[in-house]
């Protein structure tokens, strides 16, 4: 597969986001005129060393923060031209996340930690779907249990169906597995690539691991808020060189 | 170690200000009640010196028991003549309201709060300590004067005539000749104070040819104890005592001391409520604080602080957040105390100017409270902190280990069946007096509430998953999590409502008990009285003693009777008795005859006896039974018959006869009276009118009008409760928005997360909002049902003959209380609520 074959529209994409912090000798770029597109139905990780502006362009790709230059897509929905509610309402029926840690409301089970998105909305899930994802991850009869009674790589299993189970256009993934022993890291990204590839889900992942990214279909490197390169279907050798270019 | 300990206050201000709010309205009350009392103990002292400043001697009549007979006025004669004796005046003071002037609009000074007295009017002001502003003295029939402040307020003009509501009834055109000044700044502490002449003051509320009581003033220079000497030779046969200057002065503090002090107590208690309250918001602060810096004392301890050092470090926070909120509270006490006066003054009853007193006992006992309190509440927290494993605490933030909950349960179900005990001995145990009365039941309260918090816990998940049922079913997912969060933390959510339960079990205790003696109250009178009008003198004023027979001659009724109290021995004892026309008795009540009969109105030396007294006296009926009045006079009466009924009369009645032949109380205090067949209220009413305009200092009540004025005396006693209630809301209100506020604050990532997967605002703020109802609901609960089992105790242990003791549980007023609390917390939650809503989504997923 390469972007040549993709026609339809990306699920999501930047052009010209800046994101500046601070004024004149102290002004800081996070994201310095970035542009990018997220394909539909594909896997891509952004990788980049500390304060490079991964999590920056995260976070503002995904309606958490806003830019101070520059546009944002979801689909063709310009986010800077909407309000704090609609942005809300956006993240709640089109955006999926999966947080590094504290992914789970404690009070929830682990099913209404699944469908809280949809709960929230007041809409009903699609039982169909729900069962799906829940098999697919691997939760089968756990989902009454409360997050405190699951362990760490099943709490993130949770949190990664609940990403899916409202079908957003897009998940947006934020060191994933940073958390996790490397056995259960390895589960939960093998699950993420199914889920691309099986379900048709676009995914986003922020990520510091070589081992991870090499999931993706797509690498894109960041540095002092630029888009500095990026791989195709990548190995992790591949990615570790390329991150020791940027060092 | 104090250094971190100022650092850790100065970076939680928000939050201690909460708590130390907690201390000091507990630490204002107290000391507003000890200000109030304080000035007007001050400012009735130095009255109480004026009044009877220019008086070296007085004497006064005595009596063995019951009101005293008048002196003769020639007494006053003979008294002057003593060698010594300076001068001798009566002194005659009318009962409270007795006579009212009418005012030039045709209304009457309302006589709700201070009261409208009249004297005899002394020429020598320095006995009298009445002087003349402007005018001459009232000195001839049908002259009167008035202290110039009432004058002025009500529109009293020298030179006008007024018309006067006396005993004997209205009568016309007292002319107004003199305003008067009590002592040098006329300090009447609110009342009306007149002047009549002696001779009218003798004709309209005393005897021709008698003085209530003789003021004497000493030539200078003499000893005032050898002329007492003196003046008791000339006193012959009359009984009477001779008291000096010093004593009537402290009688008269102490009387006023009395009222001061029962408003004092009244406030006391608050303060306590509002004290303990207080302790459970401030250990809930401190607990809820100090868990989430559990990962910080870790580190102490890693870095070498011990136990004990964190532990100090702790209740040194304590102590300065007592002596804070408890030299506040001594300012807002201050506060409180004028709030409280002004609030008197517009209800009506109007307080004396006086001095803002902060005695140093005020101060000491301040900081005493205040700081005790604060670290009374941080001790178990502060050990809590202290125990955690530092590198439990720096790895994941452990949670402080909690009691166990078994453990608790326990401990909570002995102390809560301690009280009950305790509470029991006090209702049903040997009869206490008042003081031990109210220690026993008071720790009973302490117990109970204690017991109910520790044991709380157990029952805090199911019963706010059952309260929060309809919210979850009406609120969605906002209140699904609202009901989770409310159930999430059950020792936390005990605490919090513990204050709440406290205020609720008081407020639902007063309702259960007003409520249920109303309606006993109300079936003993409807059983008891069947009487269709009960008559009485309006804010205690007299009825004049000829109105019971201007109503029997009046031809309207089928039966009329005043009744009449003196005291009257009565075998061995002195005992009240009771003088009507008993002929009477079968129209007008049912006093459940149990044997003999009752006597015609003609009978003469007869009595009628309550079966408890019959039992007492040995009597049956047929016997005769010794009877002395306070004049001398005997009689032996014969018992007529015995009865049972206690609602109206449980004193022994005799006929109008033995009184007047007794010389015993002339006036009436209340009178009955039956309307023939066929005649209803509503057509006597224009009658009943044209009686009031000429009598405006009488109350004629029907016989419903006559039952809801206890039923409204019972519920102006409830007005207190209301206050309590008030009081016990807002601190509680304060303690869960406290609480919810250091839980938002806890809970930081998890609002992020839920914002961050699109809750809005508005679902953010209406999940915290609900959750604090529903904490509030589950005070609620435990309040209601504890107060109901305070009330069912108390209406228990009330005598079942006067107040009937059947138990009546006002579901709607209960009900509306717990929704007002439900809707307060919603306002009260407002905040945190909307702090949760304003969270910064990144800023909370970083937190």
């Amino acid at each position: 597969m390469t972007q040549a074959t993709v026609t339809t529209e990306p699920a999501a994409r930047a052009v010209g986001a800046k994101k500046y912090y601070g004024e004149g000798d102290t002004e800081v770029r996070a994201l310095d005129d970035v542009d990018v597109e997220f394909e539909r139905g594909k896997f891509t990780a952004i990788m980049g060393p500390s304060g490079s502006g991964k999590s920056t362009l995260m976070h503002c790709q995904a309606g958490l923060d806003t830019l101070t230059g520059g546009q944002v897509f979801i689909g063709d929905t310009d986010l800077s031209s909407l309000s704090e509610r609609e942005l809300t309402l956006l993240r709640r029926d089109q955006v999926g996340f999966i947080f590094q840690a504290f992914n789970l409301v404690p009070t929830l089970s682990a099913l209404e930690n699944i469908t809280l998105p949809m709960d929230l909305a007041g809409v009903k899930p699609d039982q169909a779907w729900l069962d799906e994802v829940i098999s697919t991850v691997g939760l089968g009869d756990r989902t009454d249990h409360r997050p405190n009674e699951l362990s760490g790589g099943q709490q993130q299993r949770v949190a990664v169906s609940r990403a899916l189970a409202s079908r957003p256009e897009i998940i947006f993934a934020d060191e994933p597995t940073g958390n996790l022993d490397s056995t259960t890291g390895t589960e939960i990204l093998a699950f993420m690539r199914k889920a691309v590839d099986d379900l048709g889900q676009t995914i986003v992942m922020v990520t510091h691991d070589p081992v991870a990214a090499a999931y993706a279909d797509r690498v894109i490197f960041l540095a002092d808020g630029k888009i500095v390169d990026e791989l195709l279907d990548p190995d992790a050798e591949q990615v570790i060189d390329q991150m020791k270019k940027l060092r | 170690m104090l250094r971190l300990t100022l650092r850790n206050l100065a970076a939680n201000k928000a939050r201690f200000l909460m708590t130390t709010f907690a201390v000091v309205l507990g630490v204002g009350f107290v000391v507003s009640s000890f200000v109030m009392s304080d000035g007007l103990r001050s400012t009735f002292g130095a009255l109480s010196e004026d009044i009877t400043a220019g008086t070296d001697l007085l004497v006064r009549p005595t009596s063995e028991f019951g009101e005293p007979l008048p002196l003769p006025e020639d007494l006053v004669t003979e008294i002057l003549a003593v060698d010594g004796v300076d001068n001798a005046e009566a002194f005659m003071e009318s009962a409270e309201n007795e006579l009212q002037p009418i005012k030039a609009d045709g209304s009457t000074i309302t006589t709700a709060g201070p009261p409208q007295l009249t004297f005899a009017w002394n020429d020598d002001t320095e006995i009298g300590a009445f002087t003349i502003v402007e005018g001459t003295a009232p000195d001839e029939p049908r002259e009167f004067s008035m202290d110039h402040t009432a004058a002025a307020k009500h529109g009293f003009e020298i030179g006008q005539t007024y018309d006067f509501v006396t005993p004997l009834g209205v009568e016309e055109d007292f002319t107004f000749v003199a305003t008067t000044s009590f002592g040098a700044d006329n300090a009447t502490v609110g009342a009306t104070l007149m002047h009549v002449s002696l001779a009218e003051a003798q004709r309209l509320f005393g005897d021709p040819g008698t003085v209530q009581q003789i003021a004497i003033s000493v030539d200078p220079g003499v000893d005032a104890a050898a002329v007492a000497n003196d003046i008791a030779a000339v006193l012959g046969t009359t009984t009477a005592e001779i008291v000096d200057q010093a004593t009537v002065t402290a009688e008269q503090k102490a009387e006023f001391t009395e009222g001061i002090d029962i408003v004092g107590n009244v406030l006391l208690g608050f303060a306590i409520v509002s004290l303990f309250v207080s302790i459970f918001i401030i250990y809930n602060t401190f607990a809820i604080v100090l868990g989430q810096r559990v990962r910080e004392m870790g580190l102490l301890r890693a870095i070498g602080a011990d136990a004990a050092q964190l532990r100090r470090s702790v209740v040194a926070e304590a102590v300065i957040i007592g002596v804070i909120a408890s030299a506040i509270g001594l300012a807002a006490g201050v506060g409180i105390a004028a709030l409280l006066t002004a609030v008197f003054e517009a209800v009506g009853a109007e307080l004396p100017a006086y001095p803002t007193i902060l005695s140093a006992r005020t101060v000491v006992l301040a900081f005493v409270l205040g700081i005790g309190v604060t670290v009374a509440s941080s001790i178990a927290p502060a050990r809590a902190a202290a125990g955690i494993s530092p590198i439990e605490a720096i790895r994941d933030g452990a949670a402080v280990t909690p009691e166990n909950g078994r453990q608790r349960l326990v401990r909570g179900a002995m102390t809560l069946l301690a009280g009950v005990a305790v509470g029991s001995f006090g209702l049903f145990g040997p009869g206490l007096g008042t003081l031990a009365l109210v220690l026993t039941l008071g720790s009973a309260a302490v117990l109970v509430f204690l017991g109910l918090t520790l044991a709380s816990p157990a029952v805090a998940r199911p019963l706010t998953a059952v309260l929060g049922w309809p919210v979850a079913k009406l609120m969605g997912t906002a209140g699904g999590l609202a009901r989770g969060n409310a159930s999430r933390n059950p020792r936390r959510t005990a605490t919090t409502a513990a204050a709440l339960m406290i205020g609720l079990s008081l407020v639902t205790m007063g309702y259960v008990v007003g409520e249920s003696v109303k309606s006993s109250l109300g079936n003993l009178i409807a059983d008891s009285v069947s009487a269709d009008y009960v008559i009485a003198g309006m804010d205690e004023a007299a009825l004049p003693p000829v109105f019971a027979d201007e109503l029997a001659a009046s031809g309207q009724f089928e039966a009329v009777t005043g009744m009449r109290y003196d005291e009257a021995r009565l075998g061995a004892d002195v005992r009240e008795v009771t003088a009507l026309d008993m002929g009477t008795i079968d129209v007008l009540f049912d006093i459940d005859l149990e044997a003999g009969s009752i006597p015609a109105s003609d009978a003469t030396d007869v009595i009628l006896l309550h079966d408890e007294l019959a039992a007492d006296l040995a009597a049956d009926v047929g016997d005769t039974v010794p009877i002395e009045f306070v004049s001398g006079h005997t009689a032996d009466l014969t018992v007529a018959g015995i009865y049972a009924d206690a609602t109206i009369f449980e004193d022994p009645l005799v006929p109008d006869q033995v009184f007047d032949a007794a010389g015993a109380e002339v006036a009436d205090e209340w009178v009955a009276a039956v309307l023939p067949d066929g005649v209803s209220t509503a057509d006597l009413a224009p009658f009943v009118a044209e009686l009031e305009r000429t009598y405006p200092q009488v109350s004629i009540d029907t016989a419903s009008e006559f039952q809801q004025s206890f039923e409204d005396t019972i519920d102006s006693m409830l007005l207190v409760v209301n206050a309590l209630l008030a009081l016990a809301i807002v601190i509680a209100l304060i303690g869960i928005a406290n609480t919810l506020a250091l839980s938002v604050h806890e809970r930081t990532r998890e609002l992020g997360l839920l914002r961050a997967v699109g809750m809005t605002r508005r679902q953010t703020r209406r999940m915290v909002r609900w959750e604090a109802v529903l904490v509030a609901l589950f005070g609620a609960v435990l309040g209601v049902a504890a107060g109901s089992l305070f009330g069912w105790g108390v209406v228990s242990a009330l005598p079942a003959d006067t107040f009937g003791g059947s138990l009546t549980i006002p579901i709607p007023q209960i009900v509306q209380v717990v929704v007002l609390a439900a809707i307060a917390t919603l306002v009260a939650a407002w905040l945190p609520a909307r702090r949760a809503g304003k969270l910064d989504v990144l800023d909370a997923i970083a937190h």
